[in-house]
């Protein structure tokens, strides 16, 4: 696929960490609504890539454009607006707040963004019921199990209406069959509202998921079109 | 994992290969089964803790960069409460060191005066003032040949030369002391040792004068020997004693809270880690005794960086002076039943409080649980803890300190009843907290991330407060309890430094020599005028008494008009003229009754102040003297009697004169009142000026006071410490959090209002209810020492504004950590 009419493209990014270079050259393009696979061993780039995509960290060299704008240019409080508005994330573990329960998790991204807190809420619930844990919307996330909690994330991941969803190996941490559904959900709702889904993962049952691959390896982005 | 007896076989065993290749059932093939291991033998329950214990203290320092980190904290966390209990521990010996110089030193010259001879030493005091430094000074003169010297020299100084501290010398040797040299017309002939100093810092020196220049002396007296016998039995004033008490428990609670609060950090990492053990099959009791070995490591440790914090700190504070105070090295030595008790109690506690602290939590083989619906806490045994404080020190209201006995069992029973209610309000904190964040819910996002994190972990808010609180609410208490004592100990002199700054009492053996004195004192620079009074007395001429020591007698002062405008409320005053001046003026007293206008009286007094009747100097007072009434003079005393100008009597007719001095300084002349007393050493050695101030404090309610500010201060660093520590502790362990909520674009102000408003809320209760509990205590122990009730809303004020300033520092000092932790990086796990 051409980067033609790319949403969201790199071009030639390179990032080291100390000696050792997570990126060399990396190269990326999706467009609205695409859903694509980074694969990759551990240690290849894999989230390193995605990092330098969302506008988290900043590649050496190389440019990230987002909508006609190169991210490198922007200040660090108009990456963090763009990624309060534009963009939504889903981890592998450790990204829900403990002490707020999942529907004032799903409802934060909002709430930062100066939504009303009734507005937030209601629209948080809706996504909830989406994702098919409205149920626990009153339960700490410590009170959930894995799965849920991975869907109240993905939850909060769309609550907010992004354009381009990160997805940081977002079943790691699950058994294959909640993976599954986790999986569908997501790809689902964000074909649904034509997001574009950069997902992360070393597992080719979780890639099957996407549109297209694209597999890092030594920190080099090679595009796996039509791999599926 | 294959266990002892779970019927593997073992490596050796070749017997098994050969029968599963080759298919053979044979029974008589079966191997034998290998002997299984013996069971470990049962250990006996004291070996099995110890064991434990010991490898927790393995895991404290094996466990990597992590366990170091932890240990480390505790160690320093521990050794910072160590070495102010070591200096708290310290005191009595501290206390002690200095009375015993200071009673070995003491120069009084009380009880039977002994008669000069060859073995007694004349002396007189000659301290002095400068630029609010106190020297303590004795000028003396050998009687005999065998004269005993004062501690410290090797023998008394001869005329013209002193012996100086070492800090006195080192003034005198600097720019600083410039002006003070021209006060001190001796040579230095040596140096006074420790031995003859209360403290490092004191400015003290021993100079020798001629037997003669004692005729200039207002007071002297002879000594067979120095010291003075120990002053220890001298009971303190009850107030200040419970002032003493209340302060050591003010100040050591939030020693021991810190201690215990060292002895938890980094609990939440080693949970997990013990975690891990539960996995390989330790079981919760072993756990838990490893996590207390972990924390007895730590608090080992502790004692040895709090040993030796102490001694390097010790040589730094013996010598240095603080507000007055100064100690020798040597004597910062801890008591030794209060050192071992610091040894034996402080690993002990931190045992306690990690046993404590692991009853909460369920460490299980998967992770750790703390419990997800934790017990509300209950408040009747929180309550009860300040109910039995109120309890004891109810009971002593208007009575502490009356009467001799049981002066001990009730200052026993005020520190354990104060302790009890400071401990009961901080014990009721964690409660408050609880119940009142429950309540908060909506809000904008920093705040409901702060309410929602205190109601998860309400707790650790408390603890984290819980010093301040106990210190605050105390030194409330102390203030309540300072503004009664400080009216009790200040006392008004009636003095008036608007009408004269400085005053002089100068012994004089005629009218010249006063005159001599005014015209010294008046040279000075920076002095606008000296109001010159010379007093005397005056007899009965005409009475038939016919022992000298019955006959009536009265004072005559003799001034010029402004010094007697300033003795008694005189209206017109020229001289020539004289005044009969009475302190109240429907007085008629005998006394007076025979100085009256036109009597004649007589002014002749042998040397010890008799009046002469058989050799009589005759003096009329003039007929014009008018009545008037007394004033205070600018040192607060009343004078009556006849004044007289020197027109109307010459001060050359005034036997045993005493010449007083009043002097108003120019305000605009720097160092002004040194110049007078460096004026005064060429009236006599003695230096005797003395300030007038309105007000004079009791030295040992200014000791207590600065001793009290000193341990309070370094409290609240302390805790401001342990908050630091804290709050770093759970932005460190929420790294991962914080850099995936930067990374769906949080704003960095959003979670610096969440730490804030995180810090303020507990801070806020913990103010208020310290100021409920100190408040409380301070209303009881202004009753103990029956005095009436009064906040001192200013020091309430102060005290609740560095408490809430120690948490803003904590906030500001967190700030920086949280911004670092705040990078995308921490999202990397690989």
């Amino acid at each position: 696929m051409t980067p033609a009419g790319s949403l969201l493209m790199a071009d030639d990014l390179h990032k080291s960490y100390g000696p050792t270079p997570a990126l060399d050259g990396a190269e990326f393009s999706i467009h609205p609504g695409e859903v694509v696979a980074v694969m990759g061993p551990s240690g290849s780039g894999k989230s390193t890539l995605l990092h330098c995509l969302a506008g988290i960290v900043r590649p050496d060299s190389g440019s990230v454009h987002y909508g006609g704008r190169e991210l490198s240019t922007m200040s660090d409080s108009e990456r963090s607006s763009l990624r309060r508005g534009e963009f939504g994330f889903v981890f592998q573990f450790g990204q829900l707040v403990p002490e707020l329960t999942c529907g004032e998790n799903v409802a934060l991204p909002l709430r930062l963004n100066g939504v009303k807190r009734k507005e937030a809420e209601a629209r948080s619930l809706s996504w909830m019921e989406r994702l098919e844990v409205a149920d626990v919307a009153h339960k700490r996330p410590g009170e959930v199990s894995g799965g849920q909690g991975q869907r109240v994330a993905v939850a909060r991941s769309l609550v907010t209406g992004p354009r381009v969803l990160f997805a940081d190996e977002p079943t790691g941490a699950l058994d294959s069959l909640n993976g599954e559904r986790v999986m569908e959900l997501l790809t689902e709702a964000a074909r649904e509202t034509r997001t574009a889904v950069v997902l992360v993962t070393h597992e080719a049952r979780v890639a099957a998921y996407s549109d297209r691959e694209v597999v890092v390896r030594d920190g080099k982005a090679r595009d796996m079109a039509g791999a599926r | 994992m294959s266990g002892p007896d779970d019927g593997h076989a073992g490596p050796d065993d070749g017997h098994t290969g050969t029968s599963g290749r080759t298919g053979q059932a044979t029974l008589t093939a079966v191997p034998p089964r290998p002997p299984a291991p013996e069971e470990p033998p049962q250990r006996p329950g004291i070996t099995r803790w110890a064991a434990d214990l010991a490898m927790g203290g393995r895991f404290a320092v094996t466990g990597g960069r992590e366990s170091w980190a932890r240990t480390i904290m505790t160690a320093v966390g521990v050794g910072l409460g160590v070495t102010l209990l070591l200096f708290a521990a310290s005191v009595p010996t501290m206390d002690s060191a200095r009375t015993e110089r200071s009673n070995a030193i003491a120069a009084f010259g009380f009880g039977e005066e002994p008669e000069p001879g060859p073995g007694t030493v004349h002396v007189a005091q000659a301290n002095t003032d400068f630029r609010d430094m106190d020297i303590s000074g004795v000028v003396l003169a050998p009687d005999g040949s065998r004269p005993p010297h004062p501690p410290g020299i090797s023998g008394v100084p001869a005329a013209g030369e002193m012996y100086v501290s070492p800090a006195l010398k080192k003034l005198l040797d600097s720019d600083e002391g410039k002006l003070l040299r021209d006060r001190f017309p001796y040579r230095v002939a040596g140096v006074i040792g420790d031995s003859g100093l209360s403290g490092p810092t004191e400015l003290r020196y021993y100079a020798g004068i001629t037997p003669k220049q004692f005729d200039s002396v207002p007071s002297s007296y002879h000594l067979d020997s120095w010291g003075a016998q120990d002053t220890s039995g001298d009971e303190l004033d009850p107030a200040l004693v419970l002032l003493v008490v209340i302060g050591c428990v003010v100040l050591l609670l939030p020693v021991l809270i810190f201690i215990a609060t060292a002895a938890r950090f980094g609990g939440e990492r080693r949970d997990r880690r013990l975690a891990a053990l539960r996995l390989v099959g330790a079981d919760i009791h072993m756990t838990r005794r490893i996590a207390a070995g972990e924390s007895l490591f730590g608090s080992v440790l502790g004692l040895a960086v709090g040993a030796t914090l102490f001694l390097l700190l010790r040589e730094a504070v013996g010598g240095a002076s603080m507000m007055g105070l100064s100690f020798f090295t040597s004597d910062i030595t801890p008591s030794f039943p209060l050192a071992l008790a610091i040894v034996v109690t402080v690993p002990a506690s931190a045992v306690a409080v990690t046993l404590i602290a692991l009853r909460a939590i369920a460490i299980e083989p998967l992770g750790v649980v703390r419990n997800a619906t934790p017990k509300r806490r209950r408040l009747w045994w929180r309550l009860l803890l300040p109910l039995l404080g109120i309890g004891l020190l109810a009971p002593l209201a208007g009575g502490f300190g009356v009467g001799s006995s049981g002066g001990d069992f009730q200052s026993y029973q005020a520190a354990a009843g104060a302790a009890l209610l400071l401990i009961g309000t901080t014990a009721l904190l964690p409660w408050l907290v609880e119940s009142v964040v429950e309540r908060f819910g909506k809000g904008p996002v920093p705040w409901l991330l702060a309410t929602r994190r205190l109601q998860l972990s309400s707790g650790t808010a408390a603890r984290a407060v819980s010093g301040i609180t106990v210190a605050v609410a105390g030194a409330i208490a102390l203030q309540m309890l300072f503004g009664s004592v400080e009216g009790q100990s200040t006392e008004e002199t009636n003095q008036d430094p608007n009408r004269a700054q400085l005053m002089m009492n100068i012994k004089v053996d005629n009218g010249a020599q006063a005159r001599d004195a005014f015209d010294r004192l008046g040279a000075a620079k920076g002095v606008r005028s000296v109001l010159e009074i010379t007093e005397g007395s005056i007899s009965d001429a005409h009475s038939k008494a016919k022992d000298p020591a019955d006959i009536p007698t009265n004072s005559l002062t003799v001034a010029g008009c402004p010094a007697l405008r300033e003795l008694a409320h005189i209206t017109s005053c020229r001289d020539g003229d004289a005044f009969i001046v009475t302190r109240d003026p429907e007085y008629t007293g005998p006394d007076n009754a025979f100085a009256k206008p036109g009597a004649q009286v007589n002014v002749a007094f042998d040397d010890e102040g008799m009046p002469t009747p058989g050799k009589q100097k005759l003096w009329t007072v003039p007929r014009s003297a008018k009545k008037v009434e007394s004033r205070e003079d600018p040192n607060g005393a009343l004078h009556s009697g006849i004044f007289a100008t020197p027109g109307a009597f010459d001060i050359s007719d005034l036997a045993n004169p005493q010449a007083v001095a009043m002097l108003r300084l120019d305000p605009k002349v720097p160092d002004a009142d040194e110049y007078v007393r460096n004026a005064s050493v060429t009236i006599t050695p003695t230096l005797d000026v003395t300030q007038i101030t309105s007000s004079s404090q009791s030295s040992e309610f200014q000791t207590i006071r600065n001793v009290l500010f000193i341990g309070a201060t370094s409290t609240l660093l302390l805790i401001g410490a342990s908050m630091i520590v804290t709050t770093l502790e759970q932005l460190r362990d929420r790294k991962r959090l914080l850099s995936v909520l930067v990374a769906f674009g949080t704003r960095r102000s959003t979670l610096s209002w969440s730490i804030l408003w995180q810090t303020a809320v507990p801070v806020v209760l913990g103010l208020a209810l310290s100021i409920a509990g100190g408040l409380a205590l301070g209303v009881l122990l202004l009753k103990m020492v029956g005095e009436g009730i009064a906040v001192d809303w200013a020091g309430l004020a102060a005290m609740t504004g560095i408490g809430a300033g120690v948490i803003l520092v904590v906030t500001l000092a967190s700030l920086p950590p949280l911004w670092r932790m705040m990078r995308p990086e921490g999202l990397r796990t690989e």
